[in-house]
């Protein structure tokens, strides 16, 4: 109740929030404008509240919320039992209704600054008010006797929760969903301020304040997409750090979009430039956000993706389509609106080819590239995120795009975003002179070429990977040339700098680890060494983690020194399955890699088991036997299998081993009362034989087939004497430290860059620009 | 005009036509056990694993065998290169990428994909042992 009644009265608040900055904005009126400001205030405390309430269910353990039920149990540490908060669709919700409300709070006070207040939070309001109005359609307040009327008497409290799954039981859970939700919030920023701007009809100016919130959006979502990138890699044992999964794409496209935002607001900045672009990036790293949520949480991807969530129910899958439709009719509404008023920037002349070529080497043109670029990145993936929608509409059925179709566009796009980090730095605004463009490019240039020609002579032959490591390269070079002469200016101005480094590295990452990544399925008996990939490894037994969990433990020897990797491998009650988690040995220049595959123990020799299909009348050898399948033994009559209900259906086989005399083995399979059992028979006390499976055909007897199983009895008591065996899946991964390395070097150009734009957005005249 | 907007024009074409290009490539038809046998390029065969016939990973071949049987109720035989994934066994369906190999009657798949049923739709007879 008292969830709901919280819930409903944010609801209203921010309703009314909104309704007083319009007010203020339409008529100027100046207690609306306190009002709404107010309003929105109150609106946090109970937002906040109603997740305040929420969490104070889970940590008192109130199983007769259904949600509470569903993901917490008494068992979980504090750190887990808070993150069961977001644990499921209701609550992850609520989450990023709590982030964007927060924000708010911030952008009260910075777009009041600026002027923008009544606008940027009437559109921000109006956000935050659509994100509640989804928590009113799904809350997580429902009681157990309401979700199962009927079933579950009013007023029962379950003793303890299902728990969590133990697939996120883990630090990245407590962490990685928040980051990522703040950064979805944030994306809200930009919108709120690109419609803002069309409000007050100020085409030029709104980007200075919105710049900082595309860069903060931009570092904390980029940090939530390398975290993610992080546990699927160390934790979940995909192998690699990006799987081009439509969770992983999701957030991907916002952050591309609004990096090419940052760039093309840039241009505007200085040359006037891409004043229309602007307003359409602004907004639709946004729009990205929602029509990302839509594919991820409305179950529309049905079965294409490993982790979409089950269909939420017809009410949130509508809601989720009016939301989009709704900003998207806001945003397309309020730019035609204001279209023709919009001035057009100062036009460089390109009628002539000799002005074009002035244009093309201007800064202006390779931002526009780079931009164009990232943005059509953006689309790649989103087109192939959407591929099960568009096959439904296109074939009546759902199918997913293969991996391969992101793996193809991946080489040429590293190979512009590479070259044209390097070349836009070099350039200058509006135009280059043409000889001092050349000079500054000629080192960089010669540092790639360098990198390739070596990189030839140690036989890399694939042109491909040599054009990104040279784009990556030259990147590197350019950009750092650029940074030590920004540094000695003002180091306030390297953002930028620093963060095409940071991508030029990962680049390098990008390519090394998965090109050139090894791997070997190794089987390891314990306790004897074996030799892989250069590395020796020694399998010394298993020890138990918890009462679920255990840890295998493999001795790597590598050029005289000894590391201790230790793979966990469980049976999970709560997954009922086999849950596998990966060990990574960091070894600075690469990576050595053990996912546990299976434990084959004492008594199993999984050759000691053979089957084969066999028509009527058809011989084969299987292991070591002659086998000749001479037909069906069924019951004399029909009649008595109809009357007795009682059948017993036996496969003749005439067996016969090195030349020896045939003899007929007869496995056979028991019908009684619907209950089949199995009636093994034996080959000379060795061979057991069982039928596997059987397909009668009962219009041609001779297209009957049987599938029988023979076992190797020798064999499998031999299998007993021998050690475990732990197989698993051994692989090097060069250099994926460079991906790592990148990324953190890229986040910190993004934070350089906010504190800069945000010092500039709050100065009255617009700071000097780096004299680059 | 612009060169500019040639110059665009020309790219976003060029972009439409490999983009198309690759993308029927790419794309990778769901079909049932029948279409997957009467065709013979790469499919996503759906249905759901066979507990009651045996299913192992062999680790000399590291493959993993294991039935499906489709919605239709036919069933085949699928060698999976590698191990089960994570939640196969709670898995309510599962997907398995590759082709049909004629000459041994399997479905060679170099991936299987696994649904796992959401925990909030749980049933009341859990929460009833629960309680």
């Amino acid at each position: 109740m008292i969830g709901e009644i919280l819930i409903k009265v944010a609801f209203t608040l921010c309703f009314l929030s909104v309704l007083s900055y319009l007010l203020h904005h339409l008529r100027g009126t100046p207690a609306a404008l306190t009002a709404g400001r107010w309003l929105f205030r109150l609106t946090v405390v109970s937002i906040v509240g109603t997740a305040a309430f929420l969490l104070s269910l889970i940590l008192t353990h109130q199983f007769q919320y259904t949600y509470v039920w569903s993901y917490s149990s008494r068992e979980l540490s504090t750190p887990l039992l808070v993150s069961t908060f977001y644990a499921g669709q209701e609550g992850s919700f609520m989450l990023w209704t709590v982030f964007t409300s927060i924000i708010g709070l911030f952008l009260i006070r910075h777009s009041r600054k600026m002027g923008y207040e009544a606008q940027v939070m009437s559109v921000f309001g109006f956000i935050t008010f659509t994100l509640i109005l989804m928590l009113i359609a799904k809350n997580p307040f429902t009681m157990v006797w309401e979700s199962w009327p009927g079933e579950v008497q009013a007023g029962f409290v379950p003793a303890n929760g299902r728990g969590l799954n133990p697939l996120l039981q883990n630090y990245w859970m407590v962490i990685h969903p928040q980051i990522l939700f703040s950064g979805f919030a944030s994306m809200a920023v930009p919108y709120s301020y690109a419609v803002a701007g069309l409000m007050k009809r100020d085409y030029m100016q709104w980007i200075k304040p919105a710049t900082p919130w595309m860069a903060f959006g931009g570092l904390i979502l980029g940090l939530g997409i390398m975290l993610g990138g992080f546990w699927a890699y160390e934790t979940l044992g995909w192998g690699g750090y990006w799987g081009w999964d439509p969770v992983e794409n999701s957030s991907l496209v916002p952050w591309l979009v609004c990096i090419a935002g940052i760039h093309t607001t840039l241009s505007q900045r200085k040359t006037g430039g891409f004043i229309r672009t602007n307003f359409i990036m602004g907004m639709l790293s946004f729009l990205m956000v929602l029509y990302s949520t839509f594919l991820t949480r409305s179950g529309v991807l049905g079965d294409t993706s490993v982790h979409s969530f089950v269909s939420p129910g017809m009410w949130v899958y509508w809601l989720l389509i009016c939301l989009i439709v709704v900003f998207v009719g806001i945003a397309a509404g309020m730019l035609a609106l204001r279209w023709k008023e919009i001035p057009w920037p100062k036009a460089h002349r390109q009628s002539t080819m000799g002005q074009f070529k002035e244009y093309a080497s201007s800064r202006e043109f390779a931002l526009f590239l780079g931009a164009s670029t990232l943005f059509l990145l953006a689309l790649i993936v989103v087109f192939g995120t959407s591929t099960p929608i568009i096959t439904d509409i296109m074939e009546g059925k759902k199918s997913a795009i293969d991996i391969g179709f992101y793996a193809k566009w991946s080489i040429p796009f590293a190979v512009a975003i590479g070259s044209l980090t390097g070349l836009a730095q070099l350039t200058w605004w509006n135009r280059s002179d043409r000889g001092s463009l050349i000079r500054a490019l000629r080192g960089p240039a010669i540092l790639g070429l360098a990198g390739v020609v070596a990189l030839m002579l140690l036989g890399v032959k694939e042109f491909g990977v040599l054009l990104v490591i040279f784009a990556a390269l030259f990147a590197l070079a350019s950009n750092i040339q650029v940074a030590v002469r920004v540094f000695k200016g003002n180091p306030k101005f390297m953002g930028g700098a620093v963060a095409h480094i940071g991508l030029a590295i990962m680049l390098l990452g990008f390519v090394a680890s998965s090109k050139y990544d090894e791997q070997h399925t190794v089987s390891l008996a314990q306790g004897i060494p074996m030799e892989t990939m250069g590395y020796r490894l020694t399998y010394q037994g298993y020890k138990p983690l918890d009462n679920e969990r255990y840890a295998f433990q493999v001795r790597v020897e590598k050029g005289g020194k000894t590391y201790e990797v230790a793979p966990v491998m469980y049976y999970s009650s709560y997954n009922e399955g086999l849950m596998r988690n990966p060990d990574v040995l960091n070894l600075i220049t690469h990576d050595f890699y053990l996912a546990p595959l299976s434990l084959e123990e004492k008594g199993t020799d999984s050759t000691a088991v053979q089957r084969a299909v066999f028509r009527v009348g058809e011989s084969k050898d299987v292991g070591g036997l002659h086998l000749t399948f001479t037909g069906f033994d069924l019951p004399e009559s029909h009649m008595a299998s109809m009357a007795g209900g009682d059948l017993k259906i036996g496969a003749r086989f005439s067996v016969a081993r090195d030349g020896g005399g045939a003899r007929n083995v007869i496995p056979a399979k028991h019908i009684q009362a619907g209950k089949v059992t199995d009636v093994a028979d034996r080959f000379e006390d060795r061979y057991e034989f069982v039928i596997a499976s059987l397909k009668p055909d009962a219009e041609n007897r001779k297209n009957s087939t049987v599938e029988v199983a023979i076992t190797d009895l020798f064999k499998t008591a031999e299998a007993s004497k021998t050690p475990d065996v732990l197989i698993a899946e051994a692989s090097v991964k060069p250099y994926i430290n460079l991906v790592w390395a990148g990324l953190i070097v890229l986040l910190v150009g993004f934070g350089v860059t906010i504190v800069r734009r945000s010092q500039e957005a709050s100065l009255k005249h617009p700071l000097a620009e780096e004299p680059v | 005009m612009k060169l500019k907007v040639i110059l665009a024009s020309i790219i976003v074409i060029a972009f439409v036509i490999f983009g198309s290009y690759s993308f029927m490539e790419s794309n990778v038809e769901y079909t049932d056990v029948t279409g997957a046998i009467a065709k013979s390029k790469k499919v996503q065969l759906k249905g759901t694993w066979n507990k009651e016939k045996p299913s192992a990973f062999d680790p000399k071949t590291s493959q993993f065998t294991f039935y499906l049987i489709d919605e239709k109720g036919k069933e085949c035989r699928v060698v999976l290169d590698g191990a089960a994934p994570n939640n196969f066994e709670m898995a309510t369906s599962v997907v398995a990428k590759g082709r049909y190999m004629r000459d041994g009657e399997y479905f060679h798949a170099s991936e299987v994909l696994t649904k796992c049923p959401s925990k909030y739709e749980a049933q009341a007879e859990e929460l009833k042992k629960n309680g």
